[in-house]
């Protein structure tokens, strides 16, 4: 995708969908395939066992009463007892499974849309508003369980009763069979031009309605920016016209879809005629008999029925198609970054960190590095400066394989990182981004979340370390606080120290800092300054900071620029180098005295 | 909570409002196309009866061709006509429908908007979106399909019964007294079902809140490798999902045969009476068949009945969540008789005794601050993590009440202005930079979205960012990603920045704006902020003394109260809190 969605535009559909999505649909329903088919036989004896009840009573109202046989009427009736019984237990059987059918192939496919979700790069979530990956997952999902489950079954059902009724249909009689059959090719005609029309209009709806989704959860995450800019009248607008096309778009996507049941209908009713016309009019008394008539005129009529069912579930097929698509369009997401297919794990991480001639852009033709090359020996300290913007971030996320460099190899131990497993890497390393996140639960979970078995004296102990504790006791339910969505109780100084701990507490073998202290005060900076140095004992790390103060002890200092690497060395070196770094620092020290 | 009151039905019938007029003619409509259905077949009766199977069918096919023609005709005419009610009543009721969605969701929008800090304390983000999307579609299908099925259903049962009593009121009755027997297996499955769809409902908000969340945190968990803890914690949501979604239906399924056990009796109570009856000659075959040909309208209301009632359940669950927000009142709203101030604030900041407390009883709590900004001045306020500095300033925009004493601008305690008055003087950049998936362009003029490309512009160039901006391959016109990504944490903070100084505010109030600018931008904006063309007084948080060194006064907060208070060289001179903190900060940096 080469430019950002916004809730304002519709997401072009990549891969149109053609018929063999539905073929692909098959991999979920394969799974279930033996209970389906047995949910299937179950409706065809259960609609077979329907069958009899008109025997049965044409039976009892042509001999038992005439005959004025009781017993024989209340054996008829004790017969009909019997087949609804076992029509209502072959219902009730078939249900069952086809609830758990259902249900199952839902979570399937939302297992499936998920895992993936969590294999795709940054570059995806960066690139559209999260409302329009959320919606894919729950509500697209929700939607296509039921075609997918009881619409395939009951496609087969009606088939069957269409095939069956028209074999009986032509053993009657074949040239007003054949009349009846005419309706066909008008129906048909009908249903193409109809389907066109459905498939854009559903397709619309979706849009339109992923593009609602996406503006109302940026704007009840950013209420607060809404109330603080008194947009709440601006922001009413924008949302009432994206609802205002929902509603459109849905209205012109029914108006279609309406249509379908109505239009089999009157042309069911053409054929009856025509069947009248031709059998008593053109045909006479003498080719055909009377009860040919009537019986082929009560097939007619239900030959119509399975039709119109068929009608209905192929709307519901159309209106679906519309998610479905949407959804292998998510599981059809490249995952850029993924393990090699000869990946390997990465043993421990010694901490050696090579950067060979990497080249690497976002975008392309955009290089953001160019052919940066460095050393960083295994238990060192590594300050990345230089102006906003000028490629720190990009390298620290390059050494945790966020990106695919585009040319060059990052190493870690002599180790090419692209032939290593992502998570042997990851899990290894401890990174602490500029967007302090915070999940909802309590403050003990999301420190916990560095290391999922940490016992509650480990918790606290890192907190401790980078003094978070302090804050921490201070609330009523202490580390049991429930912190709310993204943290809103918290200062971003808070979230910091927690993300902070959280990172401490997974233990990396290589740690990485972006900006991780740029919103604590100077005074707890300093305290954490102690637990830090421990913690860089032994480690090699990458630390970006605007506070030389936080650097200055670094073992190596590399300021960068214009996409790569202007200085490298000690505090020391570069300061009597009278450099970038030099005059960086004397403009900081300036500011203070 | 409020809701209690309202009662669902009033709740929609209110809502239906403008629309309430085309909506019965759609329910009648309804009734009209039912009775319809009754009478093609009387006709394809009537054609069979005269010309094929009648005593005198040959003479009548050859006498009376034009009446032939003639039915025919009708039962094409009919049908088409029928047809095209059915239509027209869907449409109908689609409009209506969608009318009310609009209407509601507008309106929840709006709420949602206007709420306080507690609200969104309270509410998750996937919770509230439920509650607009998915919630809100079971009220629309009770407009669209619920209610007109129980129009159709009764009608239907109504005129049958009236039917059948006018045939022959015993047998009528024989049959009908089954239909109480399936209410009340109706009403039991209601009493069983409701409680599943409140629980699937939450399940529903559950699954939407954990997806939220993970897509907004998708760079922690690829930073700590969790997405296999993730899968597992999503997992655990998807299955409770499915699994309250099985137990839901299965509930209808447990209902299903008895529902259908009593359907059935009718058919066979009408073959037992009705046969007896016309061995006893009380009965004639002609009206044991008109009954027979019309048990369906009968059976089938009492079927959809059940599904029906499933509905209603599922509408009710939802709409308890909606009307929930619909009615819900922020706390913090104009006063009745708040004073109106349309004209441009002189920018005079007063905290007069303020203490304050969350309701919740979280830290921090501030006792006691008064200070005196006065208009044009730079206040700086300083003091620990978490000591209370953005409780203090979210005062001024009244996005919290102090618990006591009073904040004042211009003279004028902000609690009796117009929250839009109010806050439209006022510029304030967030410590969490909140930036929308919008151009960069879009993103500054968020305040006042007239503003031309050379004002946006000149903002930019006063917060330092127009020289990275300009970098970017669009330019102002690039769009950035949600929450602002793919900007550096600093590029996000000039651009906030921007945003506040482009509503050209009374009052600028930064929240640690500049954490993630490094110093040589961050001196290049304090430039600009001495030199902005528009009056202004300053309200400025901040960690480093080299941001806070040339302010009028510097506040020090520490515990929720103001520790120290003066210039720089005062403060300085004081060899207090801020005086230690110069001290490390230049014994670090010097």
């Amino acid at each position: 995708m080469a430019r950002r969605n916004t809730y304002k535009e519709d997401e072009v559909l990549e891969t149109p969908f053609d018929y063999h999505h539905l073929l692909r649909a098959f991999v979920y329903i394969k799974k279930y395939l033996g209970k389906m088919i047995f949910a299937l036989i179950l409706s065809a004896i259960g609609g077979v066992t329907g069958l009899f009840g008109p025997m049965i009573t044409q039976k009892a109202l042509d001999v038992a009463i005439p005959d004025e046989n009781v017993k024989m009427l209340l054996m008829l009736v004790g017969l009909l007892c019997i087949c609804f019984i076992l029509s209502i237990i072959f219902t009730t059987v078939r249900s069952k499974i086809m609830i758990n059918v259902s249900q199952n192939i839902i979570y399937d496919i939302r297992k499936d849309v998920f895992e993936h979700l969590q294999k795709l790069p940054f570059q995806y979530y960066d690139d559209r508003p999260h409302g329009k990956i959320l919606i894919r997952v729950v509500n697209y999902v929700n939607s296509v369980s039921d075609m997918l489950s009881n619409g395939l079954i009951n496609v087969v059902l009606e088939i069957m009763n269409l095939v069956f009724i028209v074999i009986f249909m032509f053993c009657v009689n074949v040239k007003l069979s054949l009349v009846v059959m005419t309706g066909v090719p008008i129906l048909a005609a009908f249903m193409f031009w109809i389907k066109n029309k459905q498939r854009k209009a559903w397709q619309q709806v979706s849009n339109k309605n992923s593009n609602l989704n996406a503006y109302l959860q940026e704007n009840i995450v950013g209420a607060r920016i809404t109330q603080m800019f008194a947009r709440e009248e601006e922001n009413a607008e924008t949302f009432a016209e994206l609802s205002d096309r929902c509603r459109t778009t849905w209205f012109k996507a029914v108006m279609y879809s309406n249509l379908v049941w109505p239009g089999i209908d009157n042309i069911s009713v053409w054929v009856r005629a025509a069947v009248f016309i031709v059998g008593l009019i053109f045909m006479g008394a003498g080719e055909v008999s009377l009860g040919v008539i009537v019986a082929i005129t009560s097939y007619a009529a239900r030959f119509w029925q399975p039709i119109m069912n068929l009608g209905n579930i192929f709307n519901n097929f159309i209106n679906n198609i519309a998610y479905l698509e949407r959804i292998f369009e998510t599981l059809d997401e490249p995952v850029t970054v993924d393990d090699a297919e000869d990946a390997t794990e990465l043993p421990p991480i010694k901490g050696d960190v090579t950067f060979e001639n990497v080249t690497f852009a976002y975008e392309e033709g955009k290089d953001v590095l160019k052919n940066v090359s460095f050393t960083v020996k295994a238990g060192e300290s590594v300050a990345l400066v230089g102006p906003t913007g000028a490629g720190k971030s990009t390298i620290v996320n390059l050494i945790s394989r966020f990106y695919n460099v585009n040319q060059g190899r990052v190493l870690i131990d002599g180790q090419d990182i692209a032939k290593v497993t992502l998570h042997s890497l990851r899990s290894q390393m401890g990174i602490m981004l500029q967007d302090s996140f915070i999940f909802s639960g309590t403050i003990e979970d999301n420190i916990r979340y560095g290391k999922l078995d940490a016992t509650t004296e480990e918790i606290i102990n890192s907190s401790k370390t980078v003094c978070a504790d302090e804050f921490i006791s201070r609330f009523q339910d202490g580390y049991q606080t429930e912190v709310k969505e993204r943290g809103s109780l918290l200062s971003q100084g808070q979230k910091q120290l927690i993300s902070f701990a959280r990172t401490l507490l997974s233990d990396p073998a290589i740690l990485v800092l972006d900006e991780a202290t740029s919103s604590i005060d100077v005074q707890t900076e300093k305290a954490l300054q102690q637990g830090l140095n421990a913690m860089l004992q032994g480690r090699t790390s990458f630390i970006i900071a605007h506070r030389l103060s936080t650097i200055k002890n670094c073992d190596k200092i590399m300021y960068i620029d214009q996409g790569g690497i202007v200085e490298c060395g000690s505090h020391d070196e570069l300061i009597a180098k009278k450099g970038y770094y030099y005059k960086l620092y004397t403009a900081q020290m300036d500011d203070i005295a | 909570m409020e809701t209690k009151k309202h009662s669902k039905m009033a709740w929609l019938w209110e809502n239906m409002k403008g629309y309430r007029l085309i909506y019965l003619v759609g329910v009648l409509g309804t009734i009209v196309y039912n009775v319809m259905q009754l009478t093609v077949p009387y006709i394809t009766q009537h054609i069979i009866d005269l010309f094929l199977t009648g005593d005198d069918a040959a003479a009548n096919l050859v006498n009376k061709r034009d009446l032939f023609f003639q039915l025919i005709i009708a039962m094409i005419v009919l049908t088409f006509v029928r047809t095209l009610i059915v239509y027209l009543v869907c449409m109908d009721v689609e409009h209506v429908s969608q009318k009310v969605l609009y209407r509601v969701r507008t309106h929840l929008f709006d709420k949602i908007e206007r709420q306080d800090m507690s609200f969104y304390n309270t509410y998750r983000t996937g919770d509230l979106m439920t509650r607009v999307t998915g919630d809100l579609d079971a009220v629309r299908h009770m407009i669209a399909w619920v209610i007109r099925s129980i129009v159709e259903s009764f009608a239907l049962l109504l005129a049958t019964a009236v039917y059948f009593f006018y045939m022959d009121w015993r047998l009528a009755l024989s049959i009908l007294a089954i239909a109480p027997f399936i209410l009340i297996v109706i009403v039991l499955f209601r009493n069983k079902v409701a409680p599943r769809h409140k629980e699937l409902r939450e399940k529903l908000s559950h699954l939407n809140t954990a997806a939220q969340e993970n897509i907004s945190g998708n760079r922690v968990v690829k930073a700590f490798a969790r997405e296999d803890y993730e899968i597992k914690k999503f997992d655990e949501r998807s299955v409770d999902f499915s699994k309250t979604n099985k137990k839901t239906a299965l509930t209808w399924i447990t209902y299903f045969p008895y529902i259908e056990t009593f359907a059935n009796l009718m058919s066979i109570a009408l073959l037992v009476v009705g046969g007896l009856f016309i061995i006893n000659g009380s009965l004639t075959m002609g009206e044991y068949v008109a009954f027979s040909g019309l048990i369906w309208a009968v059976q089938n209301p009492m079927r959809m009945l059940g599904n029906i009632m499933n509905e209603f359940q599922r509408f009710s669950a939802a709409s308890d969540k909606v009307m929930e927000i619909y009615y819900s009142e922020p706390s913090i709203v104009d006063k009745e008789d708040a004073i109106d101030l349309p004209n441009r604030f002189k920018g005079k900041v007063e905290f007069r005794n303020v203490s304050f407390k969350y309701e919740d009883g979280n830290l921090p709590v501030l006792h006691n601050i008064s200070f005196v900004a006065n208009p044009g001045e730079t206040v700086a306020i300083m003091g620990e993590t978490g000591c209370g500095k953005t409780s203090m300033i979210q005062l001024i925009p009244r996005f919290y009440e102090p618990t006591e004493g009073e904040v004042l601008i211009d003279g004028i305690n902000v609690s009796d202005m117009k929250l839009t008055q109010l806050r439209k003087n006022i510029g304030l950049a967030t410590q969490d930079v909140l930036l929308y998936s919008d151009t960069i362009d879009g993103n500054i003029a968020y305040g006042d979205s007239s503003l031309t490309k050379e004002e946006v512009e000149k903002f930019a160039k006063y917060s330092a960012a127009a020289k990275f901006i300009t970098k970017m391959p669009d330019g102002y016109d690039t769009i950035v990603g949600e929450r602002g990504v793919g900007l550096s944490g600093g590029q996000k903070q000039r651009i906030s920045l921007a945003r506040a100084l482009a509503v050209k505010p009374a009052i600028l109030i930064l929240d640690d704006t500049t954490s993630a600018v490094d110093m040589e931008t961050e001196k290049q904006i304090q430039h600009s902020l001495n030199e902005l063309d528009f009056p202004c007084t300053k309200l400025i948080i901040a960690q480093r003394v080299s941001t806070t060194k040339f302010a009028d006064k510097i506040l020090i907060i520490q515990g929720g109260r103001i520790t120290e208070e003066g210039t720089h060289d005062e403060l300085v001179a004081k060899k207090g809190y801020y005086y230690s903190l110069v001290q490390l900060q230049t014994g670090e940096e010097v």
